[in-house]
């Protein structure tokens, strides 16, 4: 037992437990060197097949699908760099290079619009960590009945719709109304017109946000820390460390490459905002902050029938995801040895 | 090991303030939720009702219990979930499986292959026109097929399988004469219960949710799911405010009103089936699931 | 292996597009002889056999959910042997729909109230997705004809640059000015009475009236919380109401950035104008003293109705008032005059364009009966055939009496409870929804009909403006260019006006607003709207 309390402080990565039963608890996470034949070459390809070709019948499905309903699609790129022409269908339309890049890029919102998208994505990448924290909590509750409850709470409101959920801030944010505003002017305040000011959007939209997925968002990770081995625990225990330490150097380290895995996956959608909520809480008033890339594409691609606009616009989106992705699982695997790849 | 961390007394009461705390602020909406499904309509939207119920009603209730169209949409979408989540589950397993496999070559493509998708997409149209090839169009498999399966949850699973699933017990099993598919379906499988219930929750509730597929594939209104319907009811269109060409006093007040009462009954009709089954799945939540890189 | 995988992915991606676009572009060879020998040019039916159209509509929330279990439409398929199929598509998704139609080639015979933007109609008109009207109008749709011959400027409105036709408008009969004006404008007149005012007639009268509300506790709760003016949708209704006095926007609302200068005859973008920066400068005074509903522009209907129900609001731009709020409070409103201006000016502007919308009703290429198509909706443009679009089967909805037709009890006072609307659900697609139709004072059963409009349309109608422009169409490229121009434009200006009205912005910043403004290629856009009025004067 002793033994392993050398490595409770590491990485759970590098921590070797051997012995552990099978299915019921926790495994050992390391690269063991197992000998396996190197395949050199097309025909050992081949010869590796033949051996394993079940294995590789599993992947048909899945594969199928990615090509099918994704890579087939992929296509319908190109028209970002052509003026689409429904008659002619994607192919036919004629080319005419980036001028919808330009045009975007020539918009006079182009930087407003960017901005907001940026604020408004790194507000909720910001709180990132609320779920974990929430995880981390709830995953000390002694009393099994409290945990069970304040698990379901905290998820529920995930089933709420978007349409829904605005109309409730409308009206816990009502500036004469509202439950907050009252509760402003009771304490002698004056009341905010948080839905119509633009400096107050981005708070509403995110916390709002946060609200509807903390519960949800921390599923996954009280399912990670569901995996951390107890024996890690019982002998920090031992040690005489707190739990407040043992959360600090056991739970937080064990799920630390789920965490930096989703955090980069995250990354990957950086740029999408949710754009019908945007909608809905959008006014004359508060567009300065609240007008985003989503919105605009709406406005001048989807109602208009531009596709081929939108596409341009979604292009851009992806090379900014591409390249906030790359930067980060660099940083990631610089600094903490975990990353997507 | 420090002496400047907390007792763990103070830690207990803490951590139970806090959470505290935060059920306090997530549950009050759903407070507000549960009694405006049973106020007055008028009382909620003019701030008066804003804990417990103003002027008790179980109208909204009525309209959602008599109206066949939300039936016939709840069932739908129960449909669609249990068949989704099957196919789900289906394509999902297997191949996550196989990529945590060591024997199989080419990992590292496949699995850049499967992430691309995330980060690039050909659009509406062709998608479209791939679902409409396929004869999909109007039939369950356009609300099940695309978006079944993404890249998140393979490498969730696959991180399992390689965490879980111990060489030697496959390769010991290989000796014994059984094949792939064996081992999968007996060996693999039932040692595998927390991940297949983590992503089959997942995978459910966004089904359950989704409308925008439905919308766009589907012309049936026989076979909207349920959400599609909601929105129906609850989205006041713009046009229909702005131009509504004759009538349009009539049939916006209508939809306000019937909106306003049915809104809240309707969140908890339709989410209750999910949050009854969530506690049976934590349950599941005994074994770790954590997630890895794509690294092999 | 790597470059095999992606050599193989290649010819499988290849493969898959060539089946793809091979399933696109069938087009069957069109038996036009057949089709026109099946034809009755007149009367009904009218086809000899049997033909089956499918049509794409998008479908108002209001109406029944299966048009083919609706009354009229199963005894029209019986008078003309013309059986529809019909995808209906819910107004949430019309957008898309519509658009995915259009752009994937997936094409219904027609497109009805789908609610086709003026660009896309000269787009897929061009390029031959919908076909052209003007001829099978003069052949086939007699009734349609009648009333584009009787109103040029409809006629007018309707023809693209290319002389084309396309589409078979919404029209709203030039002689029903209540539907025109839609929405308009009420005053408390109880609260009037209490106050011992006078309806007010001019812009002063009309503040000196909203600040009385605002002073007064006239609803008697014992609290401050008379909200003096309100509508929904932001401030745009209540611009309505207030524009004509000062002489803006004086062509109708189908423009929101240009109108014609009163003092020269020439086309103007008003936002720029004195006369439009008085106007703000008015509307700020009102917001800046509390005398607008200070959350109007985050104001959800809902609230707006459960405000009027407390009997709150001592004026409101928005529908009857007694459909919306109910009889008790709905009665105590009356009629809001057209108001005079600071300067003198007094006009109504708060009024649309006859040719309401222009896509609800297009042929496409792939219609094999388009002259059938025609004549399908030719009839309902009749006298006929308008009284049973809008009331129904004569002994089922509507009974003739000596002032007319009526709809029927059972219809208008539901035994079972249901409102007007969930009544007529069963037997009619009206109300609600963009259709193809004109819609006369005859037969229509809204709101806009009711004695309280009427009166309201007898207070303001001598100050109506004279004429209202319809949507101008424009060239393919000239589209390119104004769709780019007119959102950067319209968005700035919405947000300027916000700005200044709730005093976000100071009328200091005035001069430099209108510096942004031509900033943003004013001068382009301007130079295509008066190429589009030009063509629109000439047509």
């Amino acid at each position: 037992m002793h033994k392993k309390t050398d490595c409770s402080y590491l990485p759970l990565g590098n921590c070797y437990v051997p012995g552990s039963e099978v299915g019921g608890q926790w495994m050992e996470t390391t690269k063991k060197e197992v000998v396996t034949p190197t395949y050199n070459g097309w025909s050992d390809l081949k010869k590796n097949i033949r051996r394993n070709w079940q294995i590789y019948i599993f992947l048909i499905p899945a594969l199928l699908y990615f090509t099918i309903f994704h890579y087939i699609p992929m296509y319908g790129v190109q028209i970002a760099f052509k003026n689409f022409i429904a008659t002619d269908g994607i192919w036919g339309s004629p080319l005419i290079g980036f001028d919808h890049f330009t045009r975007f890029f020539d918009s006079y919102y182009f930087w407003r619009l960017l901005k907001n998208t940026l604020i408004l994505s790194g507000y909720s990448l910001l709180l990132f960590p609320l779920p974990i924290i929430l995880a981390l909590s709830l995953h000390e509750v002694k009393n099994k009945y409290f945990k069970k409850w304040a698990q379901t709470l905290t998820y529920a409101p995930h089933f709420i719709s978007v349409v829904v959920v605005v109309g409730m801030i409308v009206i816990f944010l009502d500036p004469s109304t509202g439950l907050i505003n009252r509760i402003i002017v009771a304490m002698g305040g004056e009341p905010i017109a948080f839905l119509t000011s633009p400096s107050w959007f981005s708070h509403i939209f995110t916390w709002s946000g946060v609200w509807q997925t903390l519960g949800w968002g921390s599923i996954i990770y009280l399912a990670a820390l569901a995996g951390v081995n107890p024996e890690l625990h019982e002998a920090a225990k031992v040690d005489g460390a707190t739990r407040f330490q043992r959360i600090i150097h056991i739970n937080i380290p064990s799920i630390l490459p789920t965490i930096i895995v989703l955090f980069i996956l995250n990354i990957g959608s950086f740029m999408s905002v949710g754009f019908e909520k945007v909608l809905l809480m959008q006014n004359d008033l508060n567009a300065s902050s609240s007008d985003v890339i989503q919105t605009f594409v709406y406005q001048t691609g989807l109602l208009e029938g531009q596709y081929s606009f939108a596409a341009a616009i979604g292009l851009f989106d992806s090379a900014i995801n591409i390249a906030l992705l790359i930067v980060f699982n660099y940083v990631a695997r610089k600094t903490s040895d975990n990353s997507l790849w | 090991m420090s002496k400047s961390g907390m007792s763990d007394k103070t830690f207990e009461i803490l951590n139970n303030t806090f959470l505290t705390i935060i059920l306090i602020i997530v549950v009050y909406p759903l407070i507000f939720v549960l009694s405006a499904s049973i106020s007055d309509p008028q009382a909620v939207s003019s701030g008066k009702m804003w804990l417990w119920p103003v002027d008790i009603t179980f109208k909204g209730y009525e309209k959602v219990f008599a109206d066949s169209s939300i039936w016939r949409g709840y069932g739908n979408t129960i449909l669609y979930t249990i068949v989704g989540t099957a196919v789900h589950l289906f394509v999902l397993l297997p191949c996550a499986y196989a990529l945590s496999r060591k024997e199989l070559k080419g990992k590292k493509i496949i699995l850049w292959f499967i992430l691309f998708t995330m980060l690039f997409n050909g659009g509406l149209i062709p998608t479209y026109l791939v679902v409409k090839s396929l004869g999909m169009l109007d039939t369950m498999w356009a609300i099940v097929i695309p978006g079944v399966v993404g890249a998140w949850s393979i490498l969730v699973a696959r991180a399992f399988f390689q965490q879980s699933i111990p060489d030697q017990l496959v390769e010991a099993s290989k000796i014994d004469g059984a094949s792939d598919f064996y081992i999968f379906m007996r060996i693999v499988l039932p040692l595998s219960i927390p991940i297949i219930a983590v992503m089959a929750l997942f995978h459910a509730v966004n089904l359950w949710n989704q409308y925008f597929n439905a919308l766009i594939y589907l012309s049936d209104r026989d076979m909207y799911p349920l959400q599609l319907i909601l929105r129906e009811i609850l989205v006041v269109n713009q046009m229909q405010l702005n131009d509504p060409s004759g009538g349009g006093a009539e049939s916006l007040v209508e939809q306000v009103k019937t909106a306003g009462l049915i809104k809240y009954s309707v969140i908890i009709v339709s989410s209750l089936p999910l949050l009854i089954v969530y506690p049976f799945i934590q349950r599941f939540f005994v074994q770790g699931v954590l997630i890895g890189s794509i690294k092999e | 292996m790597k470059k095999m995988r992606i050599k193989v992915l290649f010819l499988f991606m290849t493969l898959s597009l060539v089946l793809v676009a091979c399933n696109k572009d069938e087009e069957t060879g069109v038996d036009r002889e057949a089709a026109l020998d099946n034809l009755n040019t007149e009367n009904m039916p009218i086809v000899k056999e049997q033909i089956e159209l499918d049509i794409f509509s998008g479908k108002s929330a209001t109406t029944a959910d299966d048009w083919n279990d609706v009354l009229l439409l199963n005894e029209y398929e019986k008078m003309t042997n013309i059986d529809i199929t019909w995808n209906q598509v819910p107004a949430d998704g019309l957008e898309e729909k519509r658009n995915l139609a259009l752009a994937s080639g997936d094409l219904p015979d027609v497109f009805y109230a789908a609610n086709i933007p003026v660009s896309d109609i000269q787009k897929y008109g061009a390029q031959g997705t919908f076909i052209p009207l003007n001829d099978l109008i003069e052949e086939y749709a007699p009734n349609i004809a009648k009333v584009l011959d009787e109103n040029p400027e409809i006629k007018k409105g309707l023809t693209f640059p290319d002389g084309n036709i396309y589409s078979i408008p919404t029209v709203y009969s030039p002689e029903f000015p209540s539907l025109l004006i839609g929405a308009k404008g009420w005053i408390n007149g109880e609260w009037l009475e209490k106050l011992g005012m006078d309806n007010p007639e001019t812009t002063e009268e009309f503040y000196e009236y909203l600040k009385a509300v605002k002073e007064t506790d006239l609803n008697g709760n014992g609290e401050n919380d008379e909200i003096p003016l309100s509508s929904v949708a932001q401030m745009s209704r209540i611009i309505h109401w207030i524009s004509g006095a000062f002489g803006v926007q004086n062509k109708g609302q189908l423009h929101t950035l240009i109108d014609e200068d009163l003092k020269t005859g020439d086309l103007r973008f008003f936002p720029t104008s004195d006369s439009y920066k008085s106007m703000l400068e008015y509307l700020n005074r009102l917001y800046d003293e509390e005398l607008i509903e200070q959350n109007i522009y985050s104001l959800e209907v809902d609230q707006h109705l459960a405000n009027a129900a407390e009997e709150r609001y001592g004026a409101v731009q928005f529908y009857n008032p007694n459909e919306l709020y109910g009889e008790d409070v709905g009665n105590q409103f009356i009629p809001g005059n057209a108001l005079e201006g600071p300067d003198g000016t007094k006009m109504y502007t708060g009024i649309t364009s006859p040719l309401r919308s222009l896509g609800n009703f297009v042929i496409t290429k792939v219609n094999e009966n388009p002259e059938a198509s025609l004549r399908w909706i030719d009839y309902f443009w009749s006298d006929e055939g308008s009284k049973m679009f809008f009331m129904g089967i004569e002994g089922v909805t509507y009974e003739e009496t000596a002032e007319g037709p009526k709809l029927l009890e059972e219809i208008t006072d539901n035994p079972d409870g249901l409102t007007l609307t969930q009544a007529l659900a069963e037997y009619i697609i009206n109300p609600g929804g963009n259709h193809p139709v004109m819609v006369t004072d005859d037969y229509f059963t809204g709101s806009e009909n009711a004695p309280a409009d009427k009166e309201a349309v007898g207070v303001i109608e001598p100050y109506l403006i004279e004429e209202v422009w319809p949507s101008f169409t424009y060239t393919a490229e000239e589209n390119e260019q104004i769709i780019i121009l007119q959102t950067d434009l319209s968005k700035y200006v919405a947000e300027m006006q916000a700005a200044f009205i709730t005093g976000e912005k100071d009328f200091s910043e005035w001069d430099s607003y209108v510096e942004q403004i031509e900033k943003m290629k004013l001068d382009e856009y301007m130079e295509i709207q008066k190429n589009a009025y030009e063509r629109y004067k000439g047509n």
